[in-house]
């Protein structure tokens, strides 16, 4: 009997080698870099709150992460909420549009936006032919283009995530509510809403730590010019090879997320999201 | 009574279908700018072309390699992802205990973790090994980052699955590998299935971790987009995206059948 258990355990070993070499090892030499490159102590801490530079992209980060996070969290519970009282055949179509850009490839999407936005593309000269500006406006490469592209990646992850929350509501409460007299607008505020706070939760989480350390919709929508933590990192190590902020600007990043995970599963709803089911 | 109800009702659907316009519409933009006449990224303007379909498939521009390059990448990521996926997770829903549970927790992280972080770790260690823009290097990364979405689908599959169904197995004195490969993997070949094309679209699509441990010799497909999106003159991008929007959707249209096929089998 002790044999099974014995070959079950053997089956994880090799998947846990690869997580332990190959993921785990590099993040902690990630950490233990941002303590001893180039000298062994907190330096590199130091400089990196009195860096300037680092400071402004900190700033830029948190905007855009919370611009991003509320504007995705409300359109997306309007679409989710609306998708569930639709009649089977509309709630297919509907989902079919929040499937395509939820597999498409984020290059394919941030391409999408430049055509779209930038100085000569299709919404700026759609608008000059229309005789509404005289000059093209400035719509991509700054916040407001980084903004558009990161809620527009981040909106059918918190559909999906509020969809499958909203789903298994149970539909006799709302019955119950009404027929005690309810108006609609009280059932939405007094019902729906309490109802839907965990799934809220989780979408409001993924998508505020999913855009803290994004790289690719802000680095090609930024161009450079907005300027978010995921890029600064990647200038650190492919053009100027400071390993010492990109280490310690690294490390900073994962103890924030790290944190706001830890923070998160203390709640019993969001825990219930995350963790395995317990084992018999 | 009948405003109230156009603004309780009305107003939110309207805008939830506008929204659902701002997330669809925006991507078929490609499309026209693949068809245009012109050799940089523009509308048609005296009639459509295809030349730039056609440039894709010119082995000497370099989008034909890619894709093949990204295929024979993720073929191999899925193989190997699926493989250690499956055995994890069959191995720690039998036994149980904190060891699973901690590497579970481990093998999954990267869903949470900020991938620029992993780059910047991976960086180092493949500089280390001389494993910098190799294949080697790249598949590996890969399996990393997709074995969180195969332990995930073969796991949902064996929640479903009844444990007495291995009890009675062994009962009847099965040995340990006859109950794994006998009992309990063909009751979970849909979840397996779904972990392997899981893992082929993760390393398929996968840019971020691959951007900065290739360089000239392995050349993925994402990757040569990234440069031509900065680049942003080749109309041959909006080609291989309008490809990659087909496929998608070709894709969903044919999962969707075979749902309502399987559901009309069952009534």
């Amino acid at each position: 009997m002790r044999n099974f258990k014995t070959t079950a355990l053997l089956l994880t070993v090799p998947a846990s080698l690869v997580a332990i070499g190959l993921y785990a090892a590099p993040i902690l030499q990630v950490l233990a870099l941002s303590l001893t490159e180039p000298k062994f102590g907190l330096a590199n801490y130091q400089s990196l709150f009195a860096n300037a530079a680092v400071g402004r992209v900190v700033m830029t980060t948190l905007k855009v992460s919370l611009m991003t996070t509320v504007l995705t969290v409300l359109a997306s519970y309007v679409v989710a909420f609306a998708i569930i009282h639709m009649s089977a055949g509309w709630r297919r179509i509907s989902l079919f549009l929040v499937l395509v850009p939820f597999w498409i490839s984020v290059l394919v999407r941030a391409f999408s936006w430049i055509t779209i936005l930038r100085r000569r593309g299709v919404l700026n000269s759609a608008l000059m032919e229309m005789g509404v500006i005289s000059s093209p406006l400035d719509l991509v490469y700054n916040l407001f283009g980084v903004t558009i592209g990161m809620v527009h990646y981040m909106m059918p992850f918190a559909i999906l995530l509020l969809y499958a929350n909203l789903s298994d509501i149970d539909r006799r409460i709302m019955q119950a509510a009404r027929s005690l007299g309810a108006r609609p607008a009280t059932i939405f505020w007094r019902v729906w809403l309490p109802l839907s706070l965990p799934g809220i939760a989780l979408a409001t989480l993924f998508v505020f730590v999913f855009s803290l350390g994004f790289l690719v919709t802000p680095a090609l929508l930024g161009a450079g010019k907005t300027l978010m933590i995921a890029e600064y990192i990647s200038v650190q190590i492919s053009s100027t090879s400071r390993w010492d902020l990109a280490t310690s600007l690294s490390t900073m990043l994962l103890l924030v997320v790290g944190i706001i995970v830890f923070a998160a599963m203390r709640s019993p709803a969001l825990r219930a999201a995350f963790v395995a089911r317990p084992q018999q | 009574m009948r405003l109230r109800r156009i603004i309780e009702v009305g107003l939110p659907r309207l805008l939830a279908w506008c929204l659902l316009g701002f997330l669809f519409v925006p991507i078929l933009v490609v499309i026209p700018v693949a068809l245009t006449d012109r050799d940089y990224l523009s509308l048609p303007q005296d009639g459509i072309s295809m030349e730039h379909f056609a440039a894709l498939t010119d082995w000497s521009k370099g989008w034909l390699p890619s894709m093949l390059t990204s295929a024979g990448i993720a073929l191999a990521c899925a193989a190997i992802a699926t493989a250690l996926g499956v055995a994890f997770a069959v191995g720690a829903w039998a036994a149980g205990g904190w060891w699973p549970s901690l590497m579970r927790i481990l093998l999954l992280s990267p869903m949470i973790v900020p991938p620029i972080i992993y780059a910047v770790g991976m960086v180092k260690l493949w500089a280390r090994l001389s494993l910098l823009d190799s294949y080697t290097g790249v598949v590996l990364v890969h399996v990393v980052l997709a074995l969180p979405l195969t332990v995930l689908a073969i796991g949902a599959s064996l929640s479903n699955l009844d444990q007495r169904l291995v009890q009675a197995a062994r009962s009847l004195g099965a040995r340990p590998m006859t109950v794994f490969g006998k009992v309990i993997l063909p009751n979970i070949v849909p979840g397996v299935a779904a972990g392997a094309l899981l893992a082929f679209v993760a390393s398929w699509d996968e840019i971020t971790v691959t951007l900065f441990i290739t360089g000239r010799a392995v050349v993925t497909l994402p990757r040569r987009i990234w440069t031509s999106i900065q680049d942003a003159v080749d109309p041959a991008l909006a080609a291989i995206a309008t490809v990659l929007l087909v496929v998608t959707v070709l894709a969903l249209v044919a999962r969707a059948l075979i749902e309502r096929r399987q559901r009309q089998r069952k009534f």
